[in-house]
């Protein structure tokens, strides 16, 4: 006897999957209140509350920076410097959410010149621009 | 990886492993982690920052790792045919060694409120008492041991050779009953109220039979390769399966539900547009919700429906 085929049964969205190379453990997930008490250090917890705001308010001002900087970047040339002493320079085109890649324009390598290119920032050890 | 049980979320990932991940465990409240790994260590994690707590040094592979309740003691056993004992107030302690096993200790578990401890090799199931560490029954098996699992409520032992999958006593290792599936099973477990149980193995399908009668409920195709792994949640609503293929899948045990990310649509809701999702999660905030309906604004049908193989 053929039974009829059982419909899909629709979900809202298929699970989550890792984000990119983070580890996770995100501090204000579900898990959050899980966290036992811990003990704190004979510090008294308003001062420590207060260095831990100050380091992040330090880190997100030096964040703000670096991202204005990439965009500052965009439309000039820039040296680059890569890996074995490699030097190349290039206009700088805009890079992607991880900063894991630079899209760049006119790239001048030491084979010639890259109409268009995307180098990895791993490869890139530093490189400096004129504002 | 850490992963929510309802949704299948990634929480976050344990990294440091320096070899293959054998064996992984949570504690009872979910505060820690223990995983047993081929780089011959096992190692206790935070659970909730993703911290590693403590590296514990083995001679061999490490295969199974298991919390005592109190989360107290780690019980550890692998390649090197030993059973270990640490007392992670202590972690710079030597672990108290139970020897006896004649070839790799492939599973062990605490069991009847840890006062045994039950360990599976190749060819053996063997029970030993906690305080005196020596053997006090064991069993032999003339196929393989893929799987041994242990069920507190009921002091049922599921074991899984061959073809075959046992119910034994844990107390006394006595068979209670046992079945014989189509084909060689790596995994099985038991539903918490005890009336089906599912298993999967090496023909890449996930069977569903009535603990009761032994009858053969269902069949699930799916994965694309074989299963090692099939386990209940503890409230019984889905089963999670591990596959060579690379996926863990998870099932929903009455399908139609609404639980998890699983959305019922009875025939006079389904207007096209999705509804605001009836889901209730206990400590979830409004915003979570919105959170949650606004992501996705047409319905998502599961791409692995449940079919009858």
């Amino acid at each position: 006897m053929q039974t009829p085929l059982p419909s899909p049964v629709p979900v809202l969205r298929l699970p989550r999957g890792p984000e990119g190379l983070s580890r996770g453990f995100a501090p204000d997930g579900r898990r959050a209140p899980l966290k036992p008490e811990v003990p704190e250090t004979p510090e008294s917890p308003v001062v420590h509350e207060c260095q831990e705001s100050q380091e992040q308010r330090a880190r997100a001002l030096l964040r703000e920076r670096y991202l204005r900087s990439l965009l500052a970047m965009v439309g000039r040339q820039v040296s680059f410097t890569l890996h074995e002493g490699v030097h190349v320079t290039a206009h700088f085109g805009a890079t992607d959410v991880e900063v894991a890649n630079f899209y760049v324009l006119q790239l001048q390598t030491p084979i010639g010149v890259q109409a268009e290119a995307l180098l990895r920032c791993s490869d890139i050890i530093s490189y400096t621009f004129k504002l | 990886m850490l992963r929510q049980g309802d949704t299948g979320d990634w929480i976050g990932t344990f990294l440091g492993h320096k070899g293959a991940v054998w064996g992984a465990t949570l504690n009872k409240d979910a505060t820690k982690a223990a995983t047993a790994a081929a780089d011959f260590t096992a190692k206790v994690w935070d659970a909730v920052s993703g911290d590693e707590l403590m590296t514990l040094a083995h001679k061999h592979i490490v295969k199974s790792v298991d919390f005592t309740q109190d989360s107290n003691y780690l019980l550890t056993a692998g390649q090197d045919k030993l059973l270990r004992i640490y007392d992670l107030n202590k972690p710079e302690a030597e672990p108290k060694e139970i020897s006896g096993h004649t070839s790799g200790i492939k599973k062990a578990l605490w069991c009847s409120e840890d006062k045994q401890i039950l360990s599976a090799d190749d060819k053996t199931v063997r029970l030993w008492d906690h305080a005196t560490m020596t053997e006090v029954k064991s069993l032999s098996f003339n196929m393989s041991v893929s799987s041994m699992e242990y069920i507190p409520e009921g002091e049922i032992l599921v074991i899984t050779y061959g073809r075959s999958i046992a119910f034994h006593s844990a107390v006394s290792l006595e068979l209670i009953k046992s079945f014989e599936t189509p084909a060689t099973i790596n995994s099985a477990s038991l539903h918490p109220e005890k009336e089906f149980l599912v298993a999967g193995g090496e023909d890449f399908k996930l069977y569903k039979y009535d603990y009761n009668s032994g009858e053969e409920l269902e069949s699930y195709k799916g994965h694309f390769g074989p299963i090692h792994c099939v386990r209940f949640s503890p409230d019984g609503e889905l089963y999670a399966s591990g596959s060579e293929d690379g996926t863990l899948r998870l099932w929903q045990t009455v399908v139609g539900k609404t639980y998890g990310l699983w959305k019922c649509v009875l025939p006079e809701e389904d207007s096209g547009e999705l509804a605001k999702p009836k889901i209730s999660f206990p400590e979830t905030t409004e915003e979570e919700l919105e959170e949650i309906a606004s992501e996705n604004s047409d319905s998502i049908y599961s791409s692995t429906p449940e079919v009858k193989a």
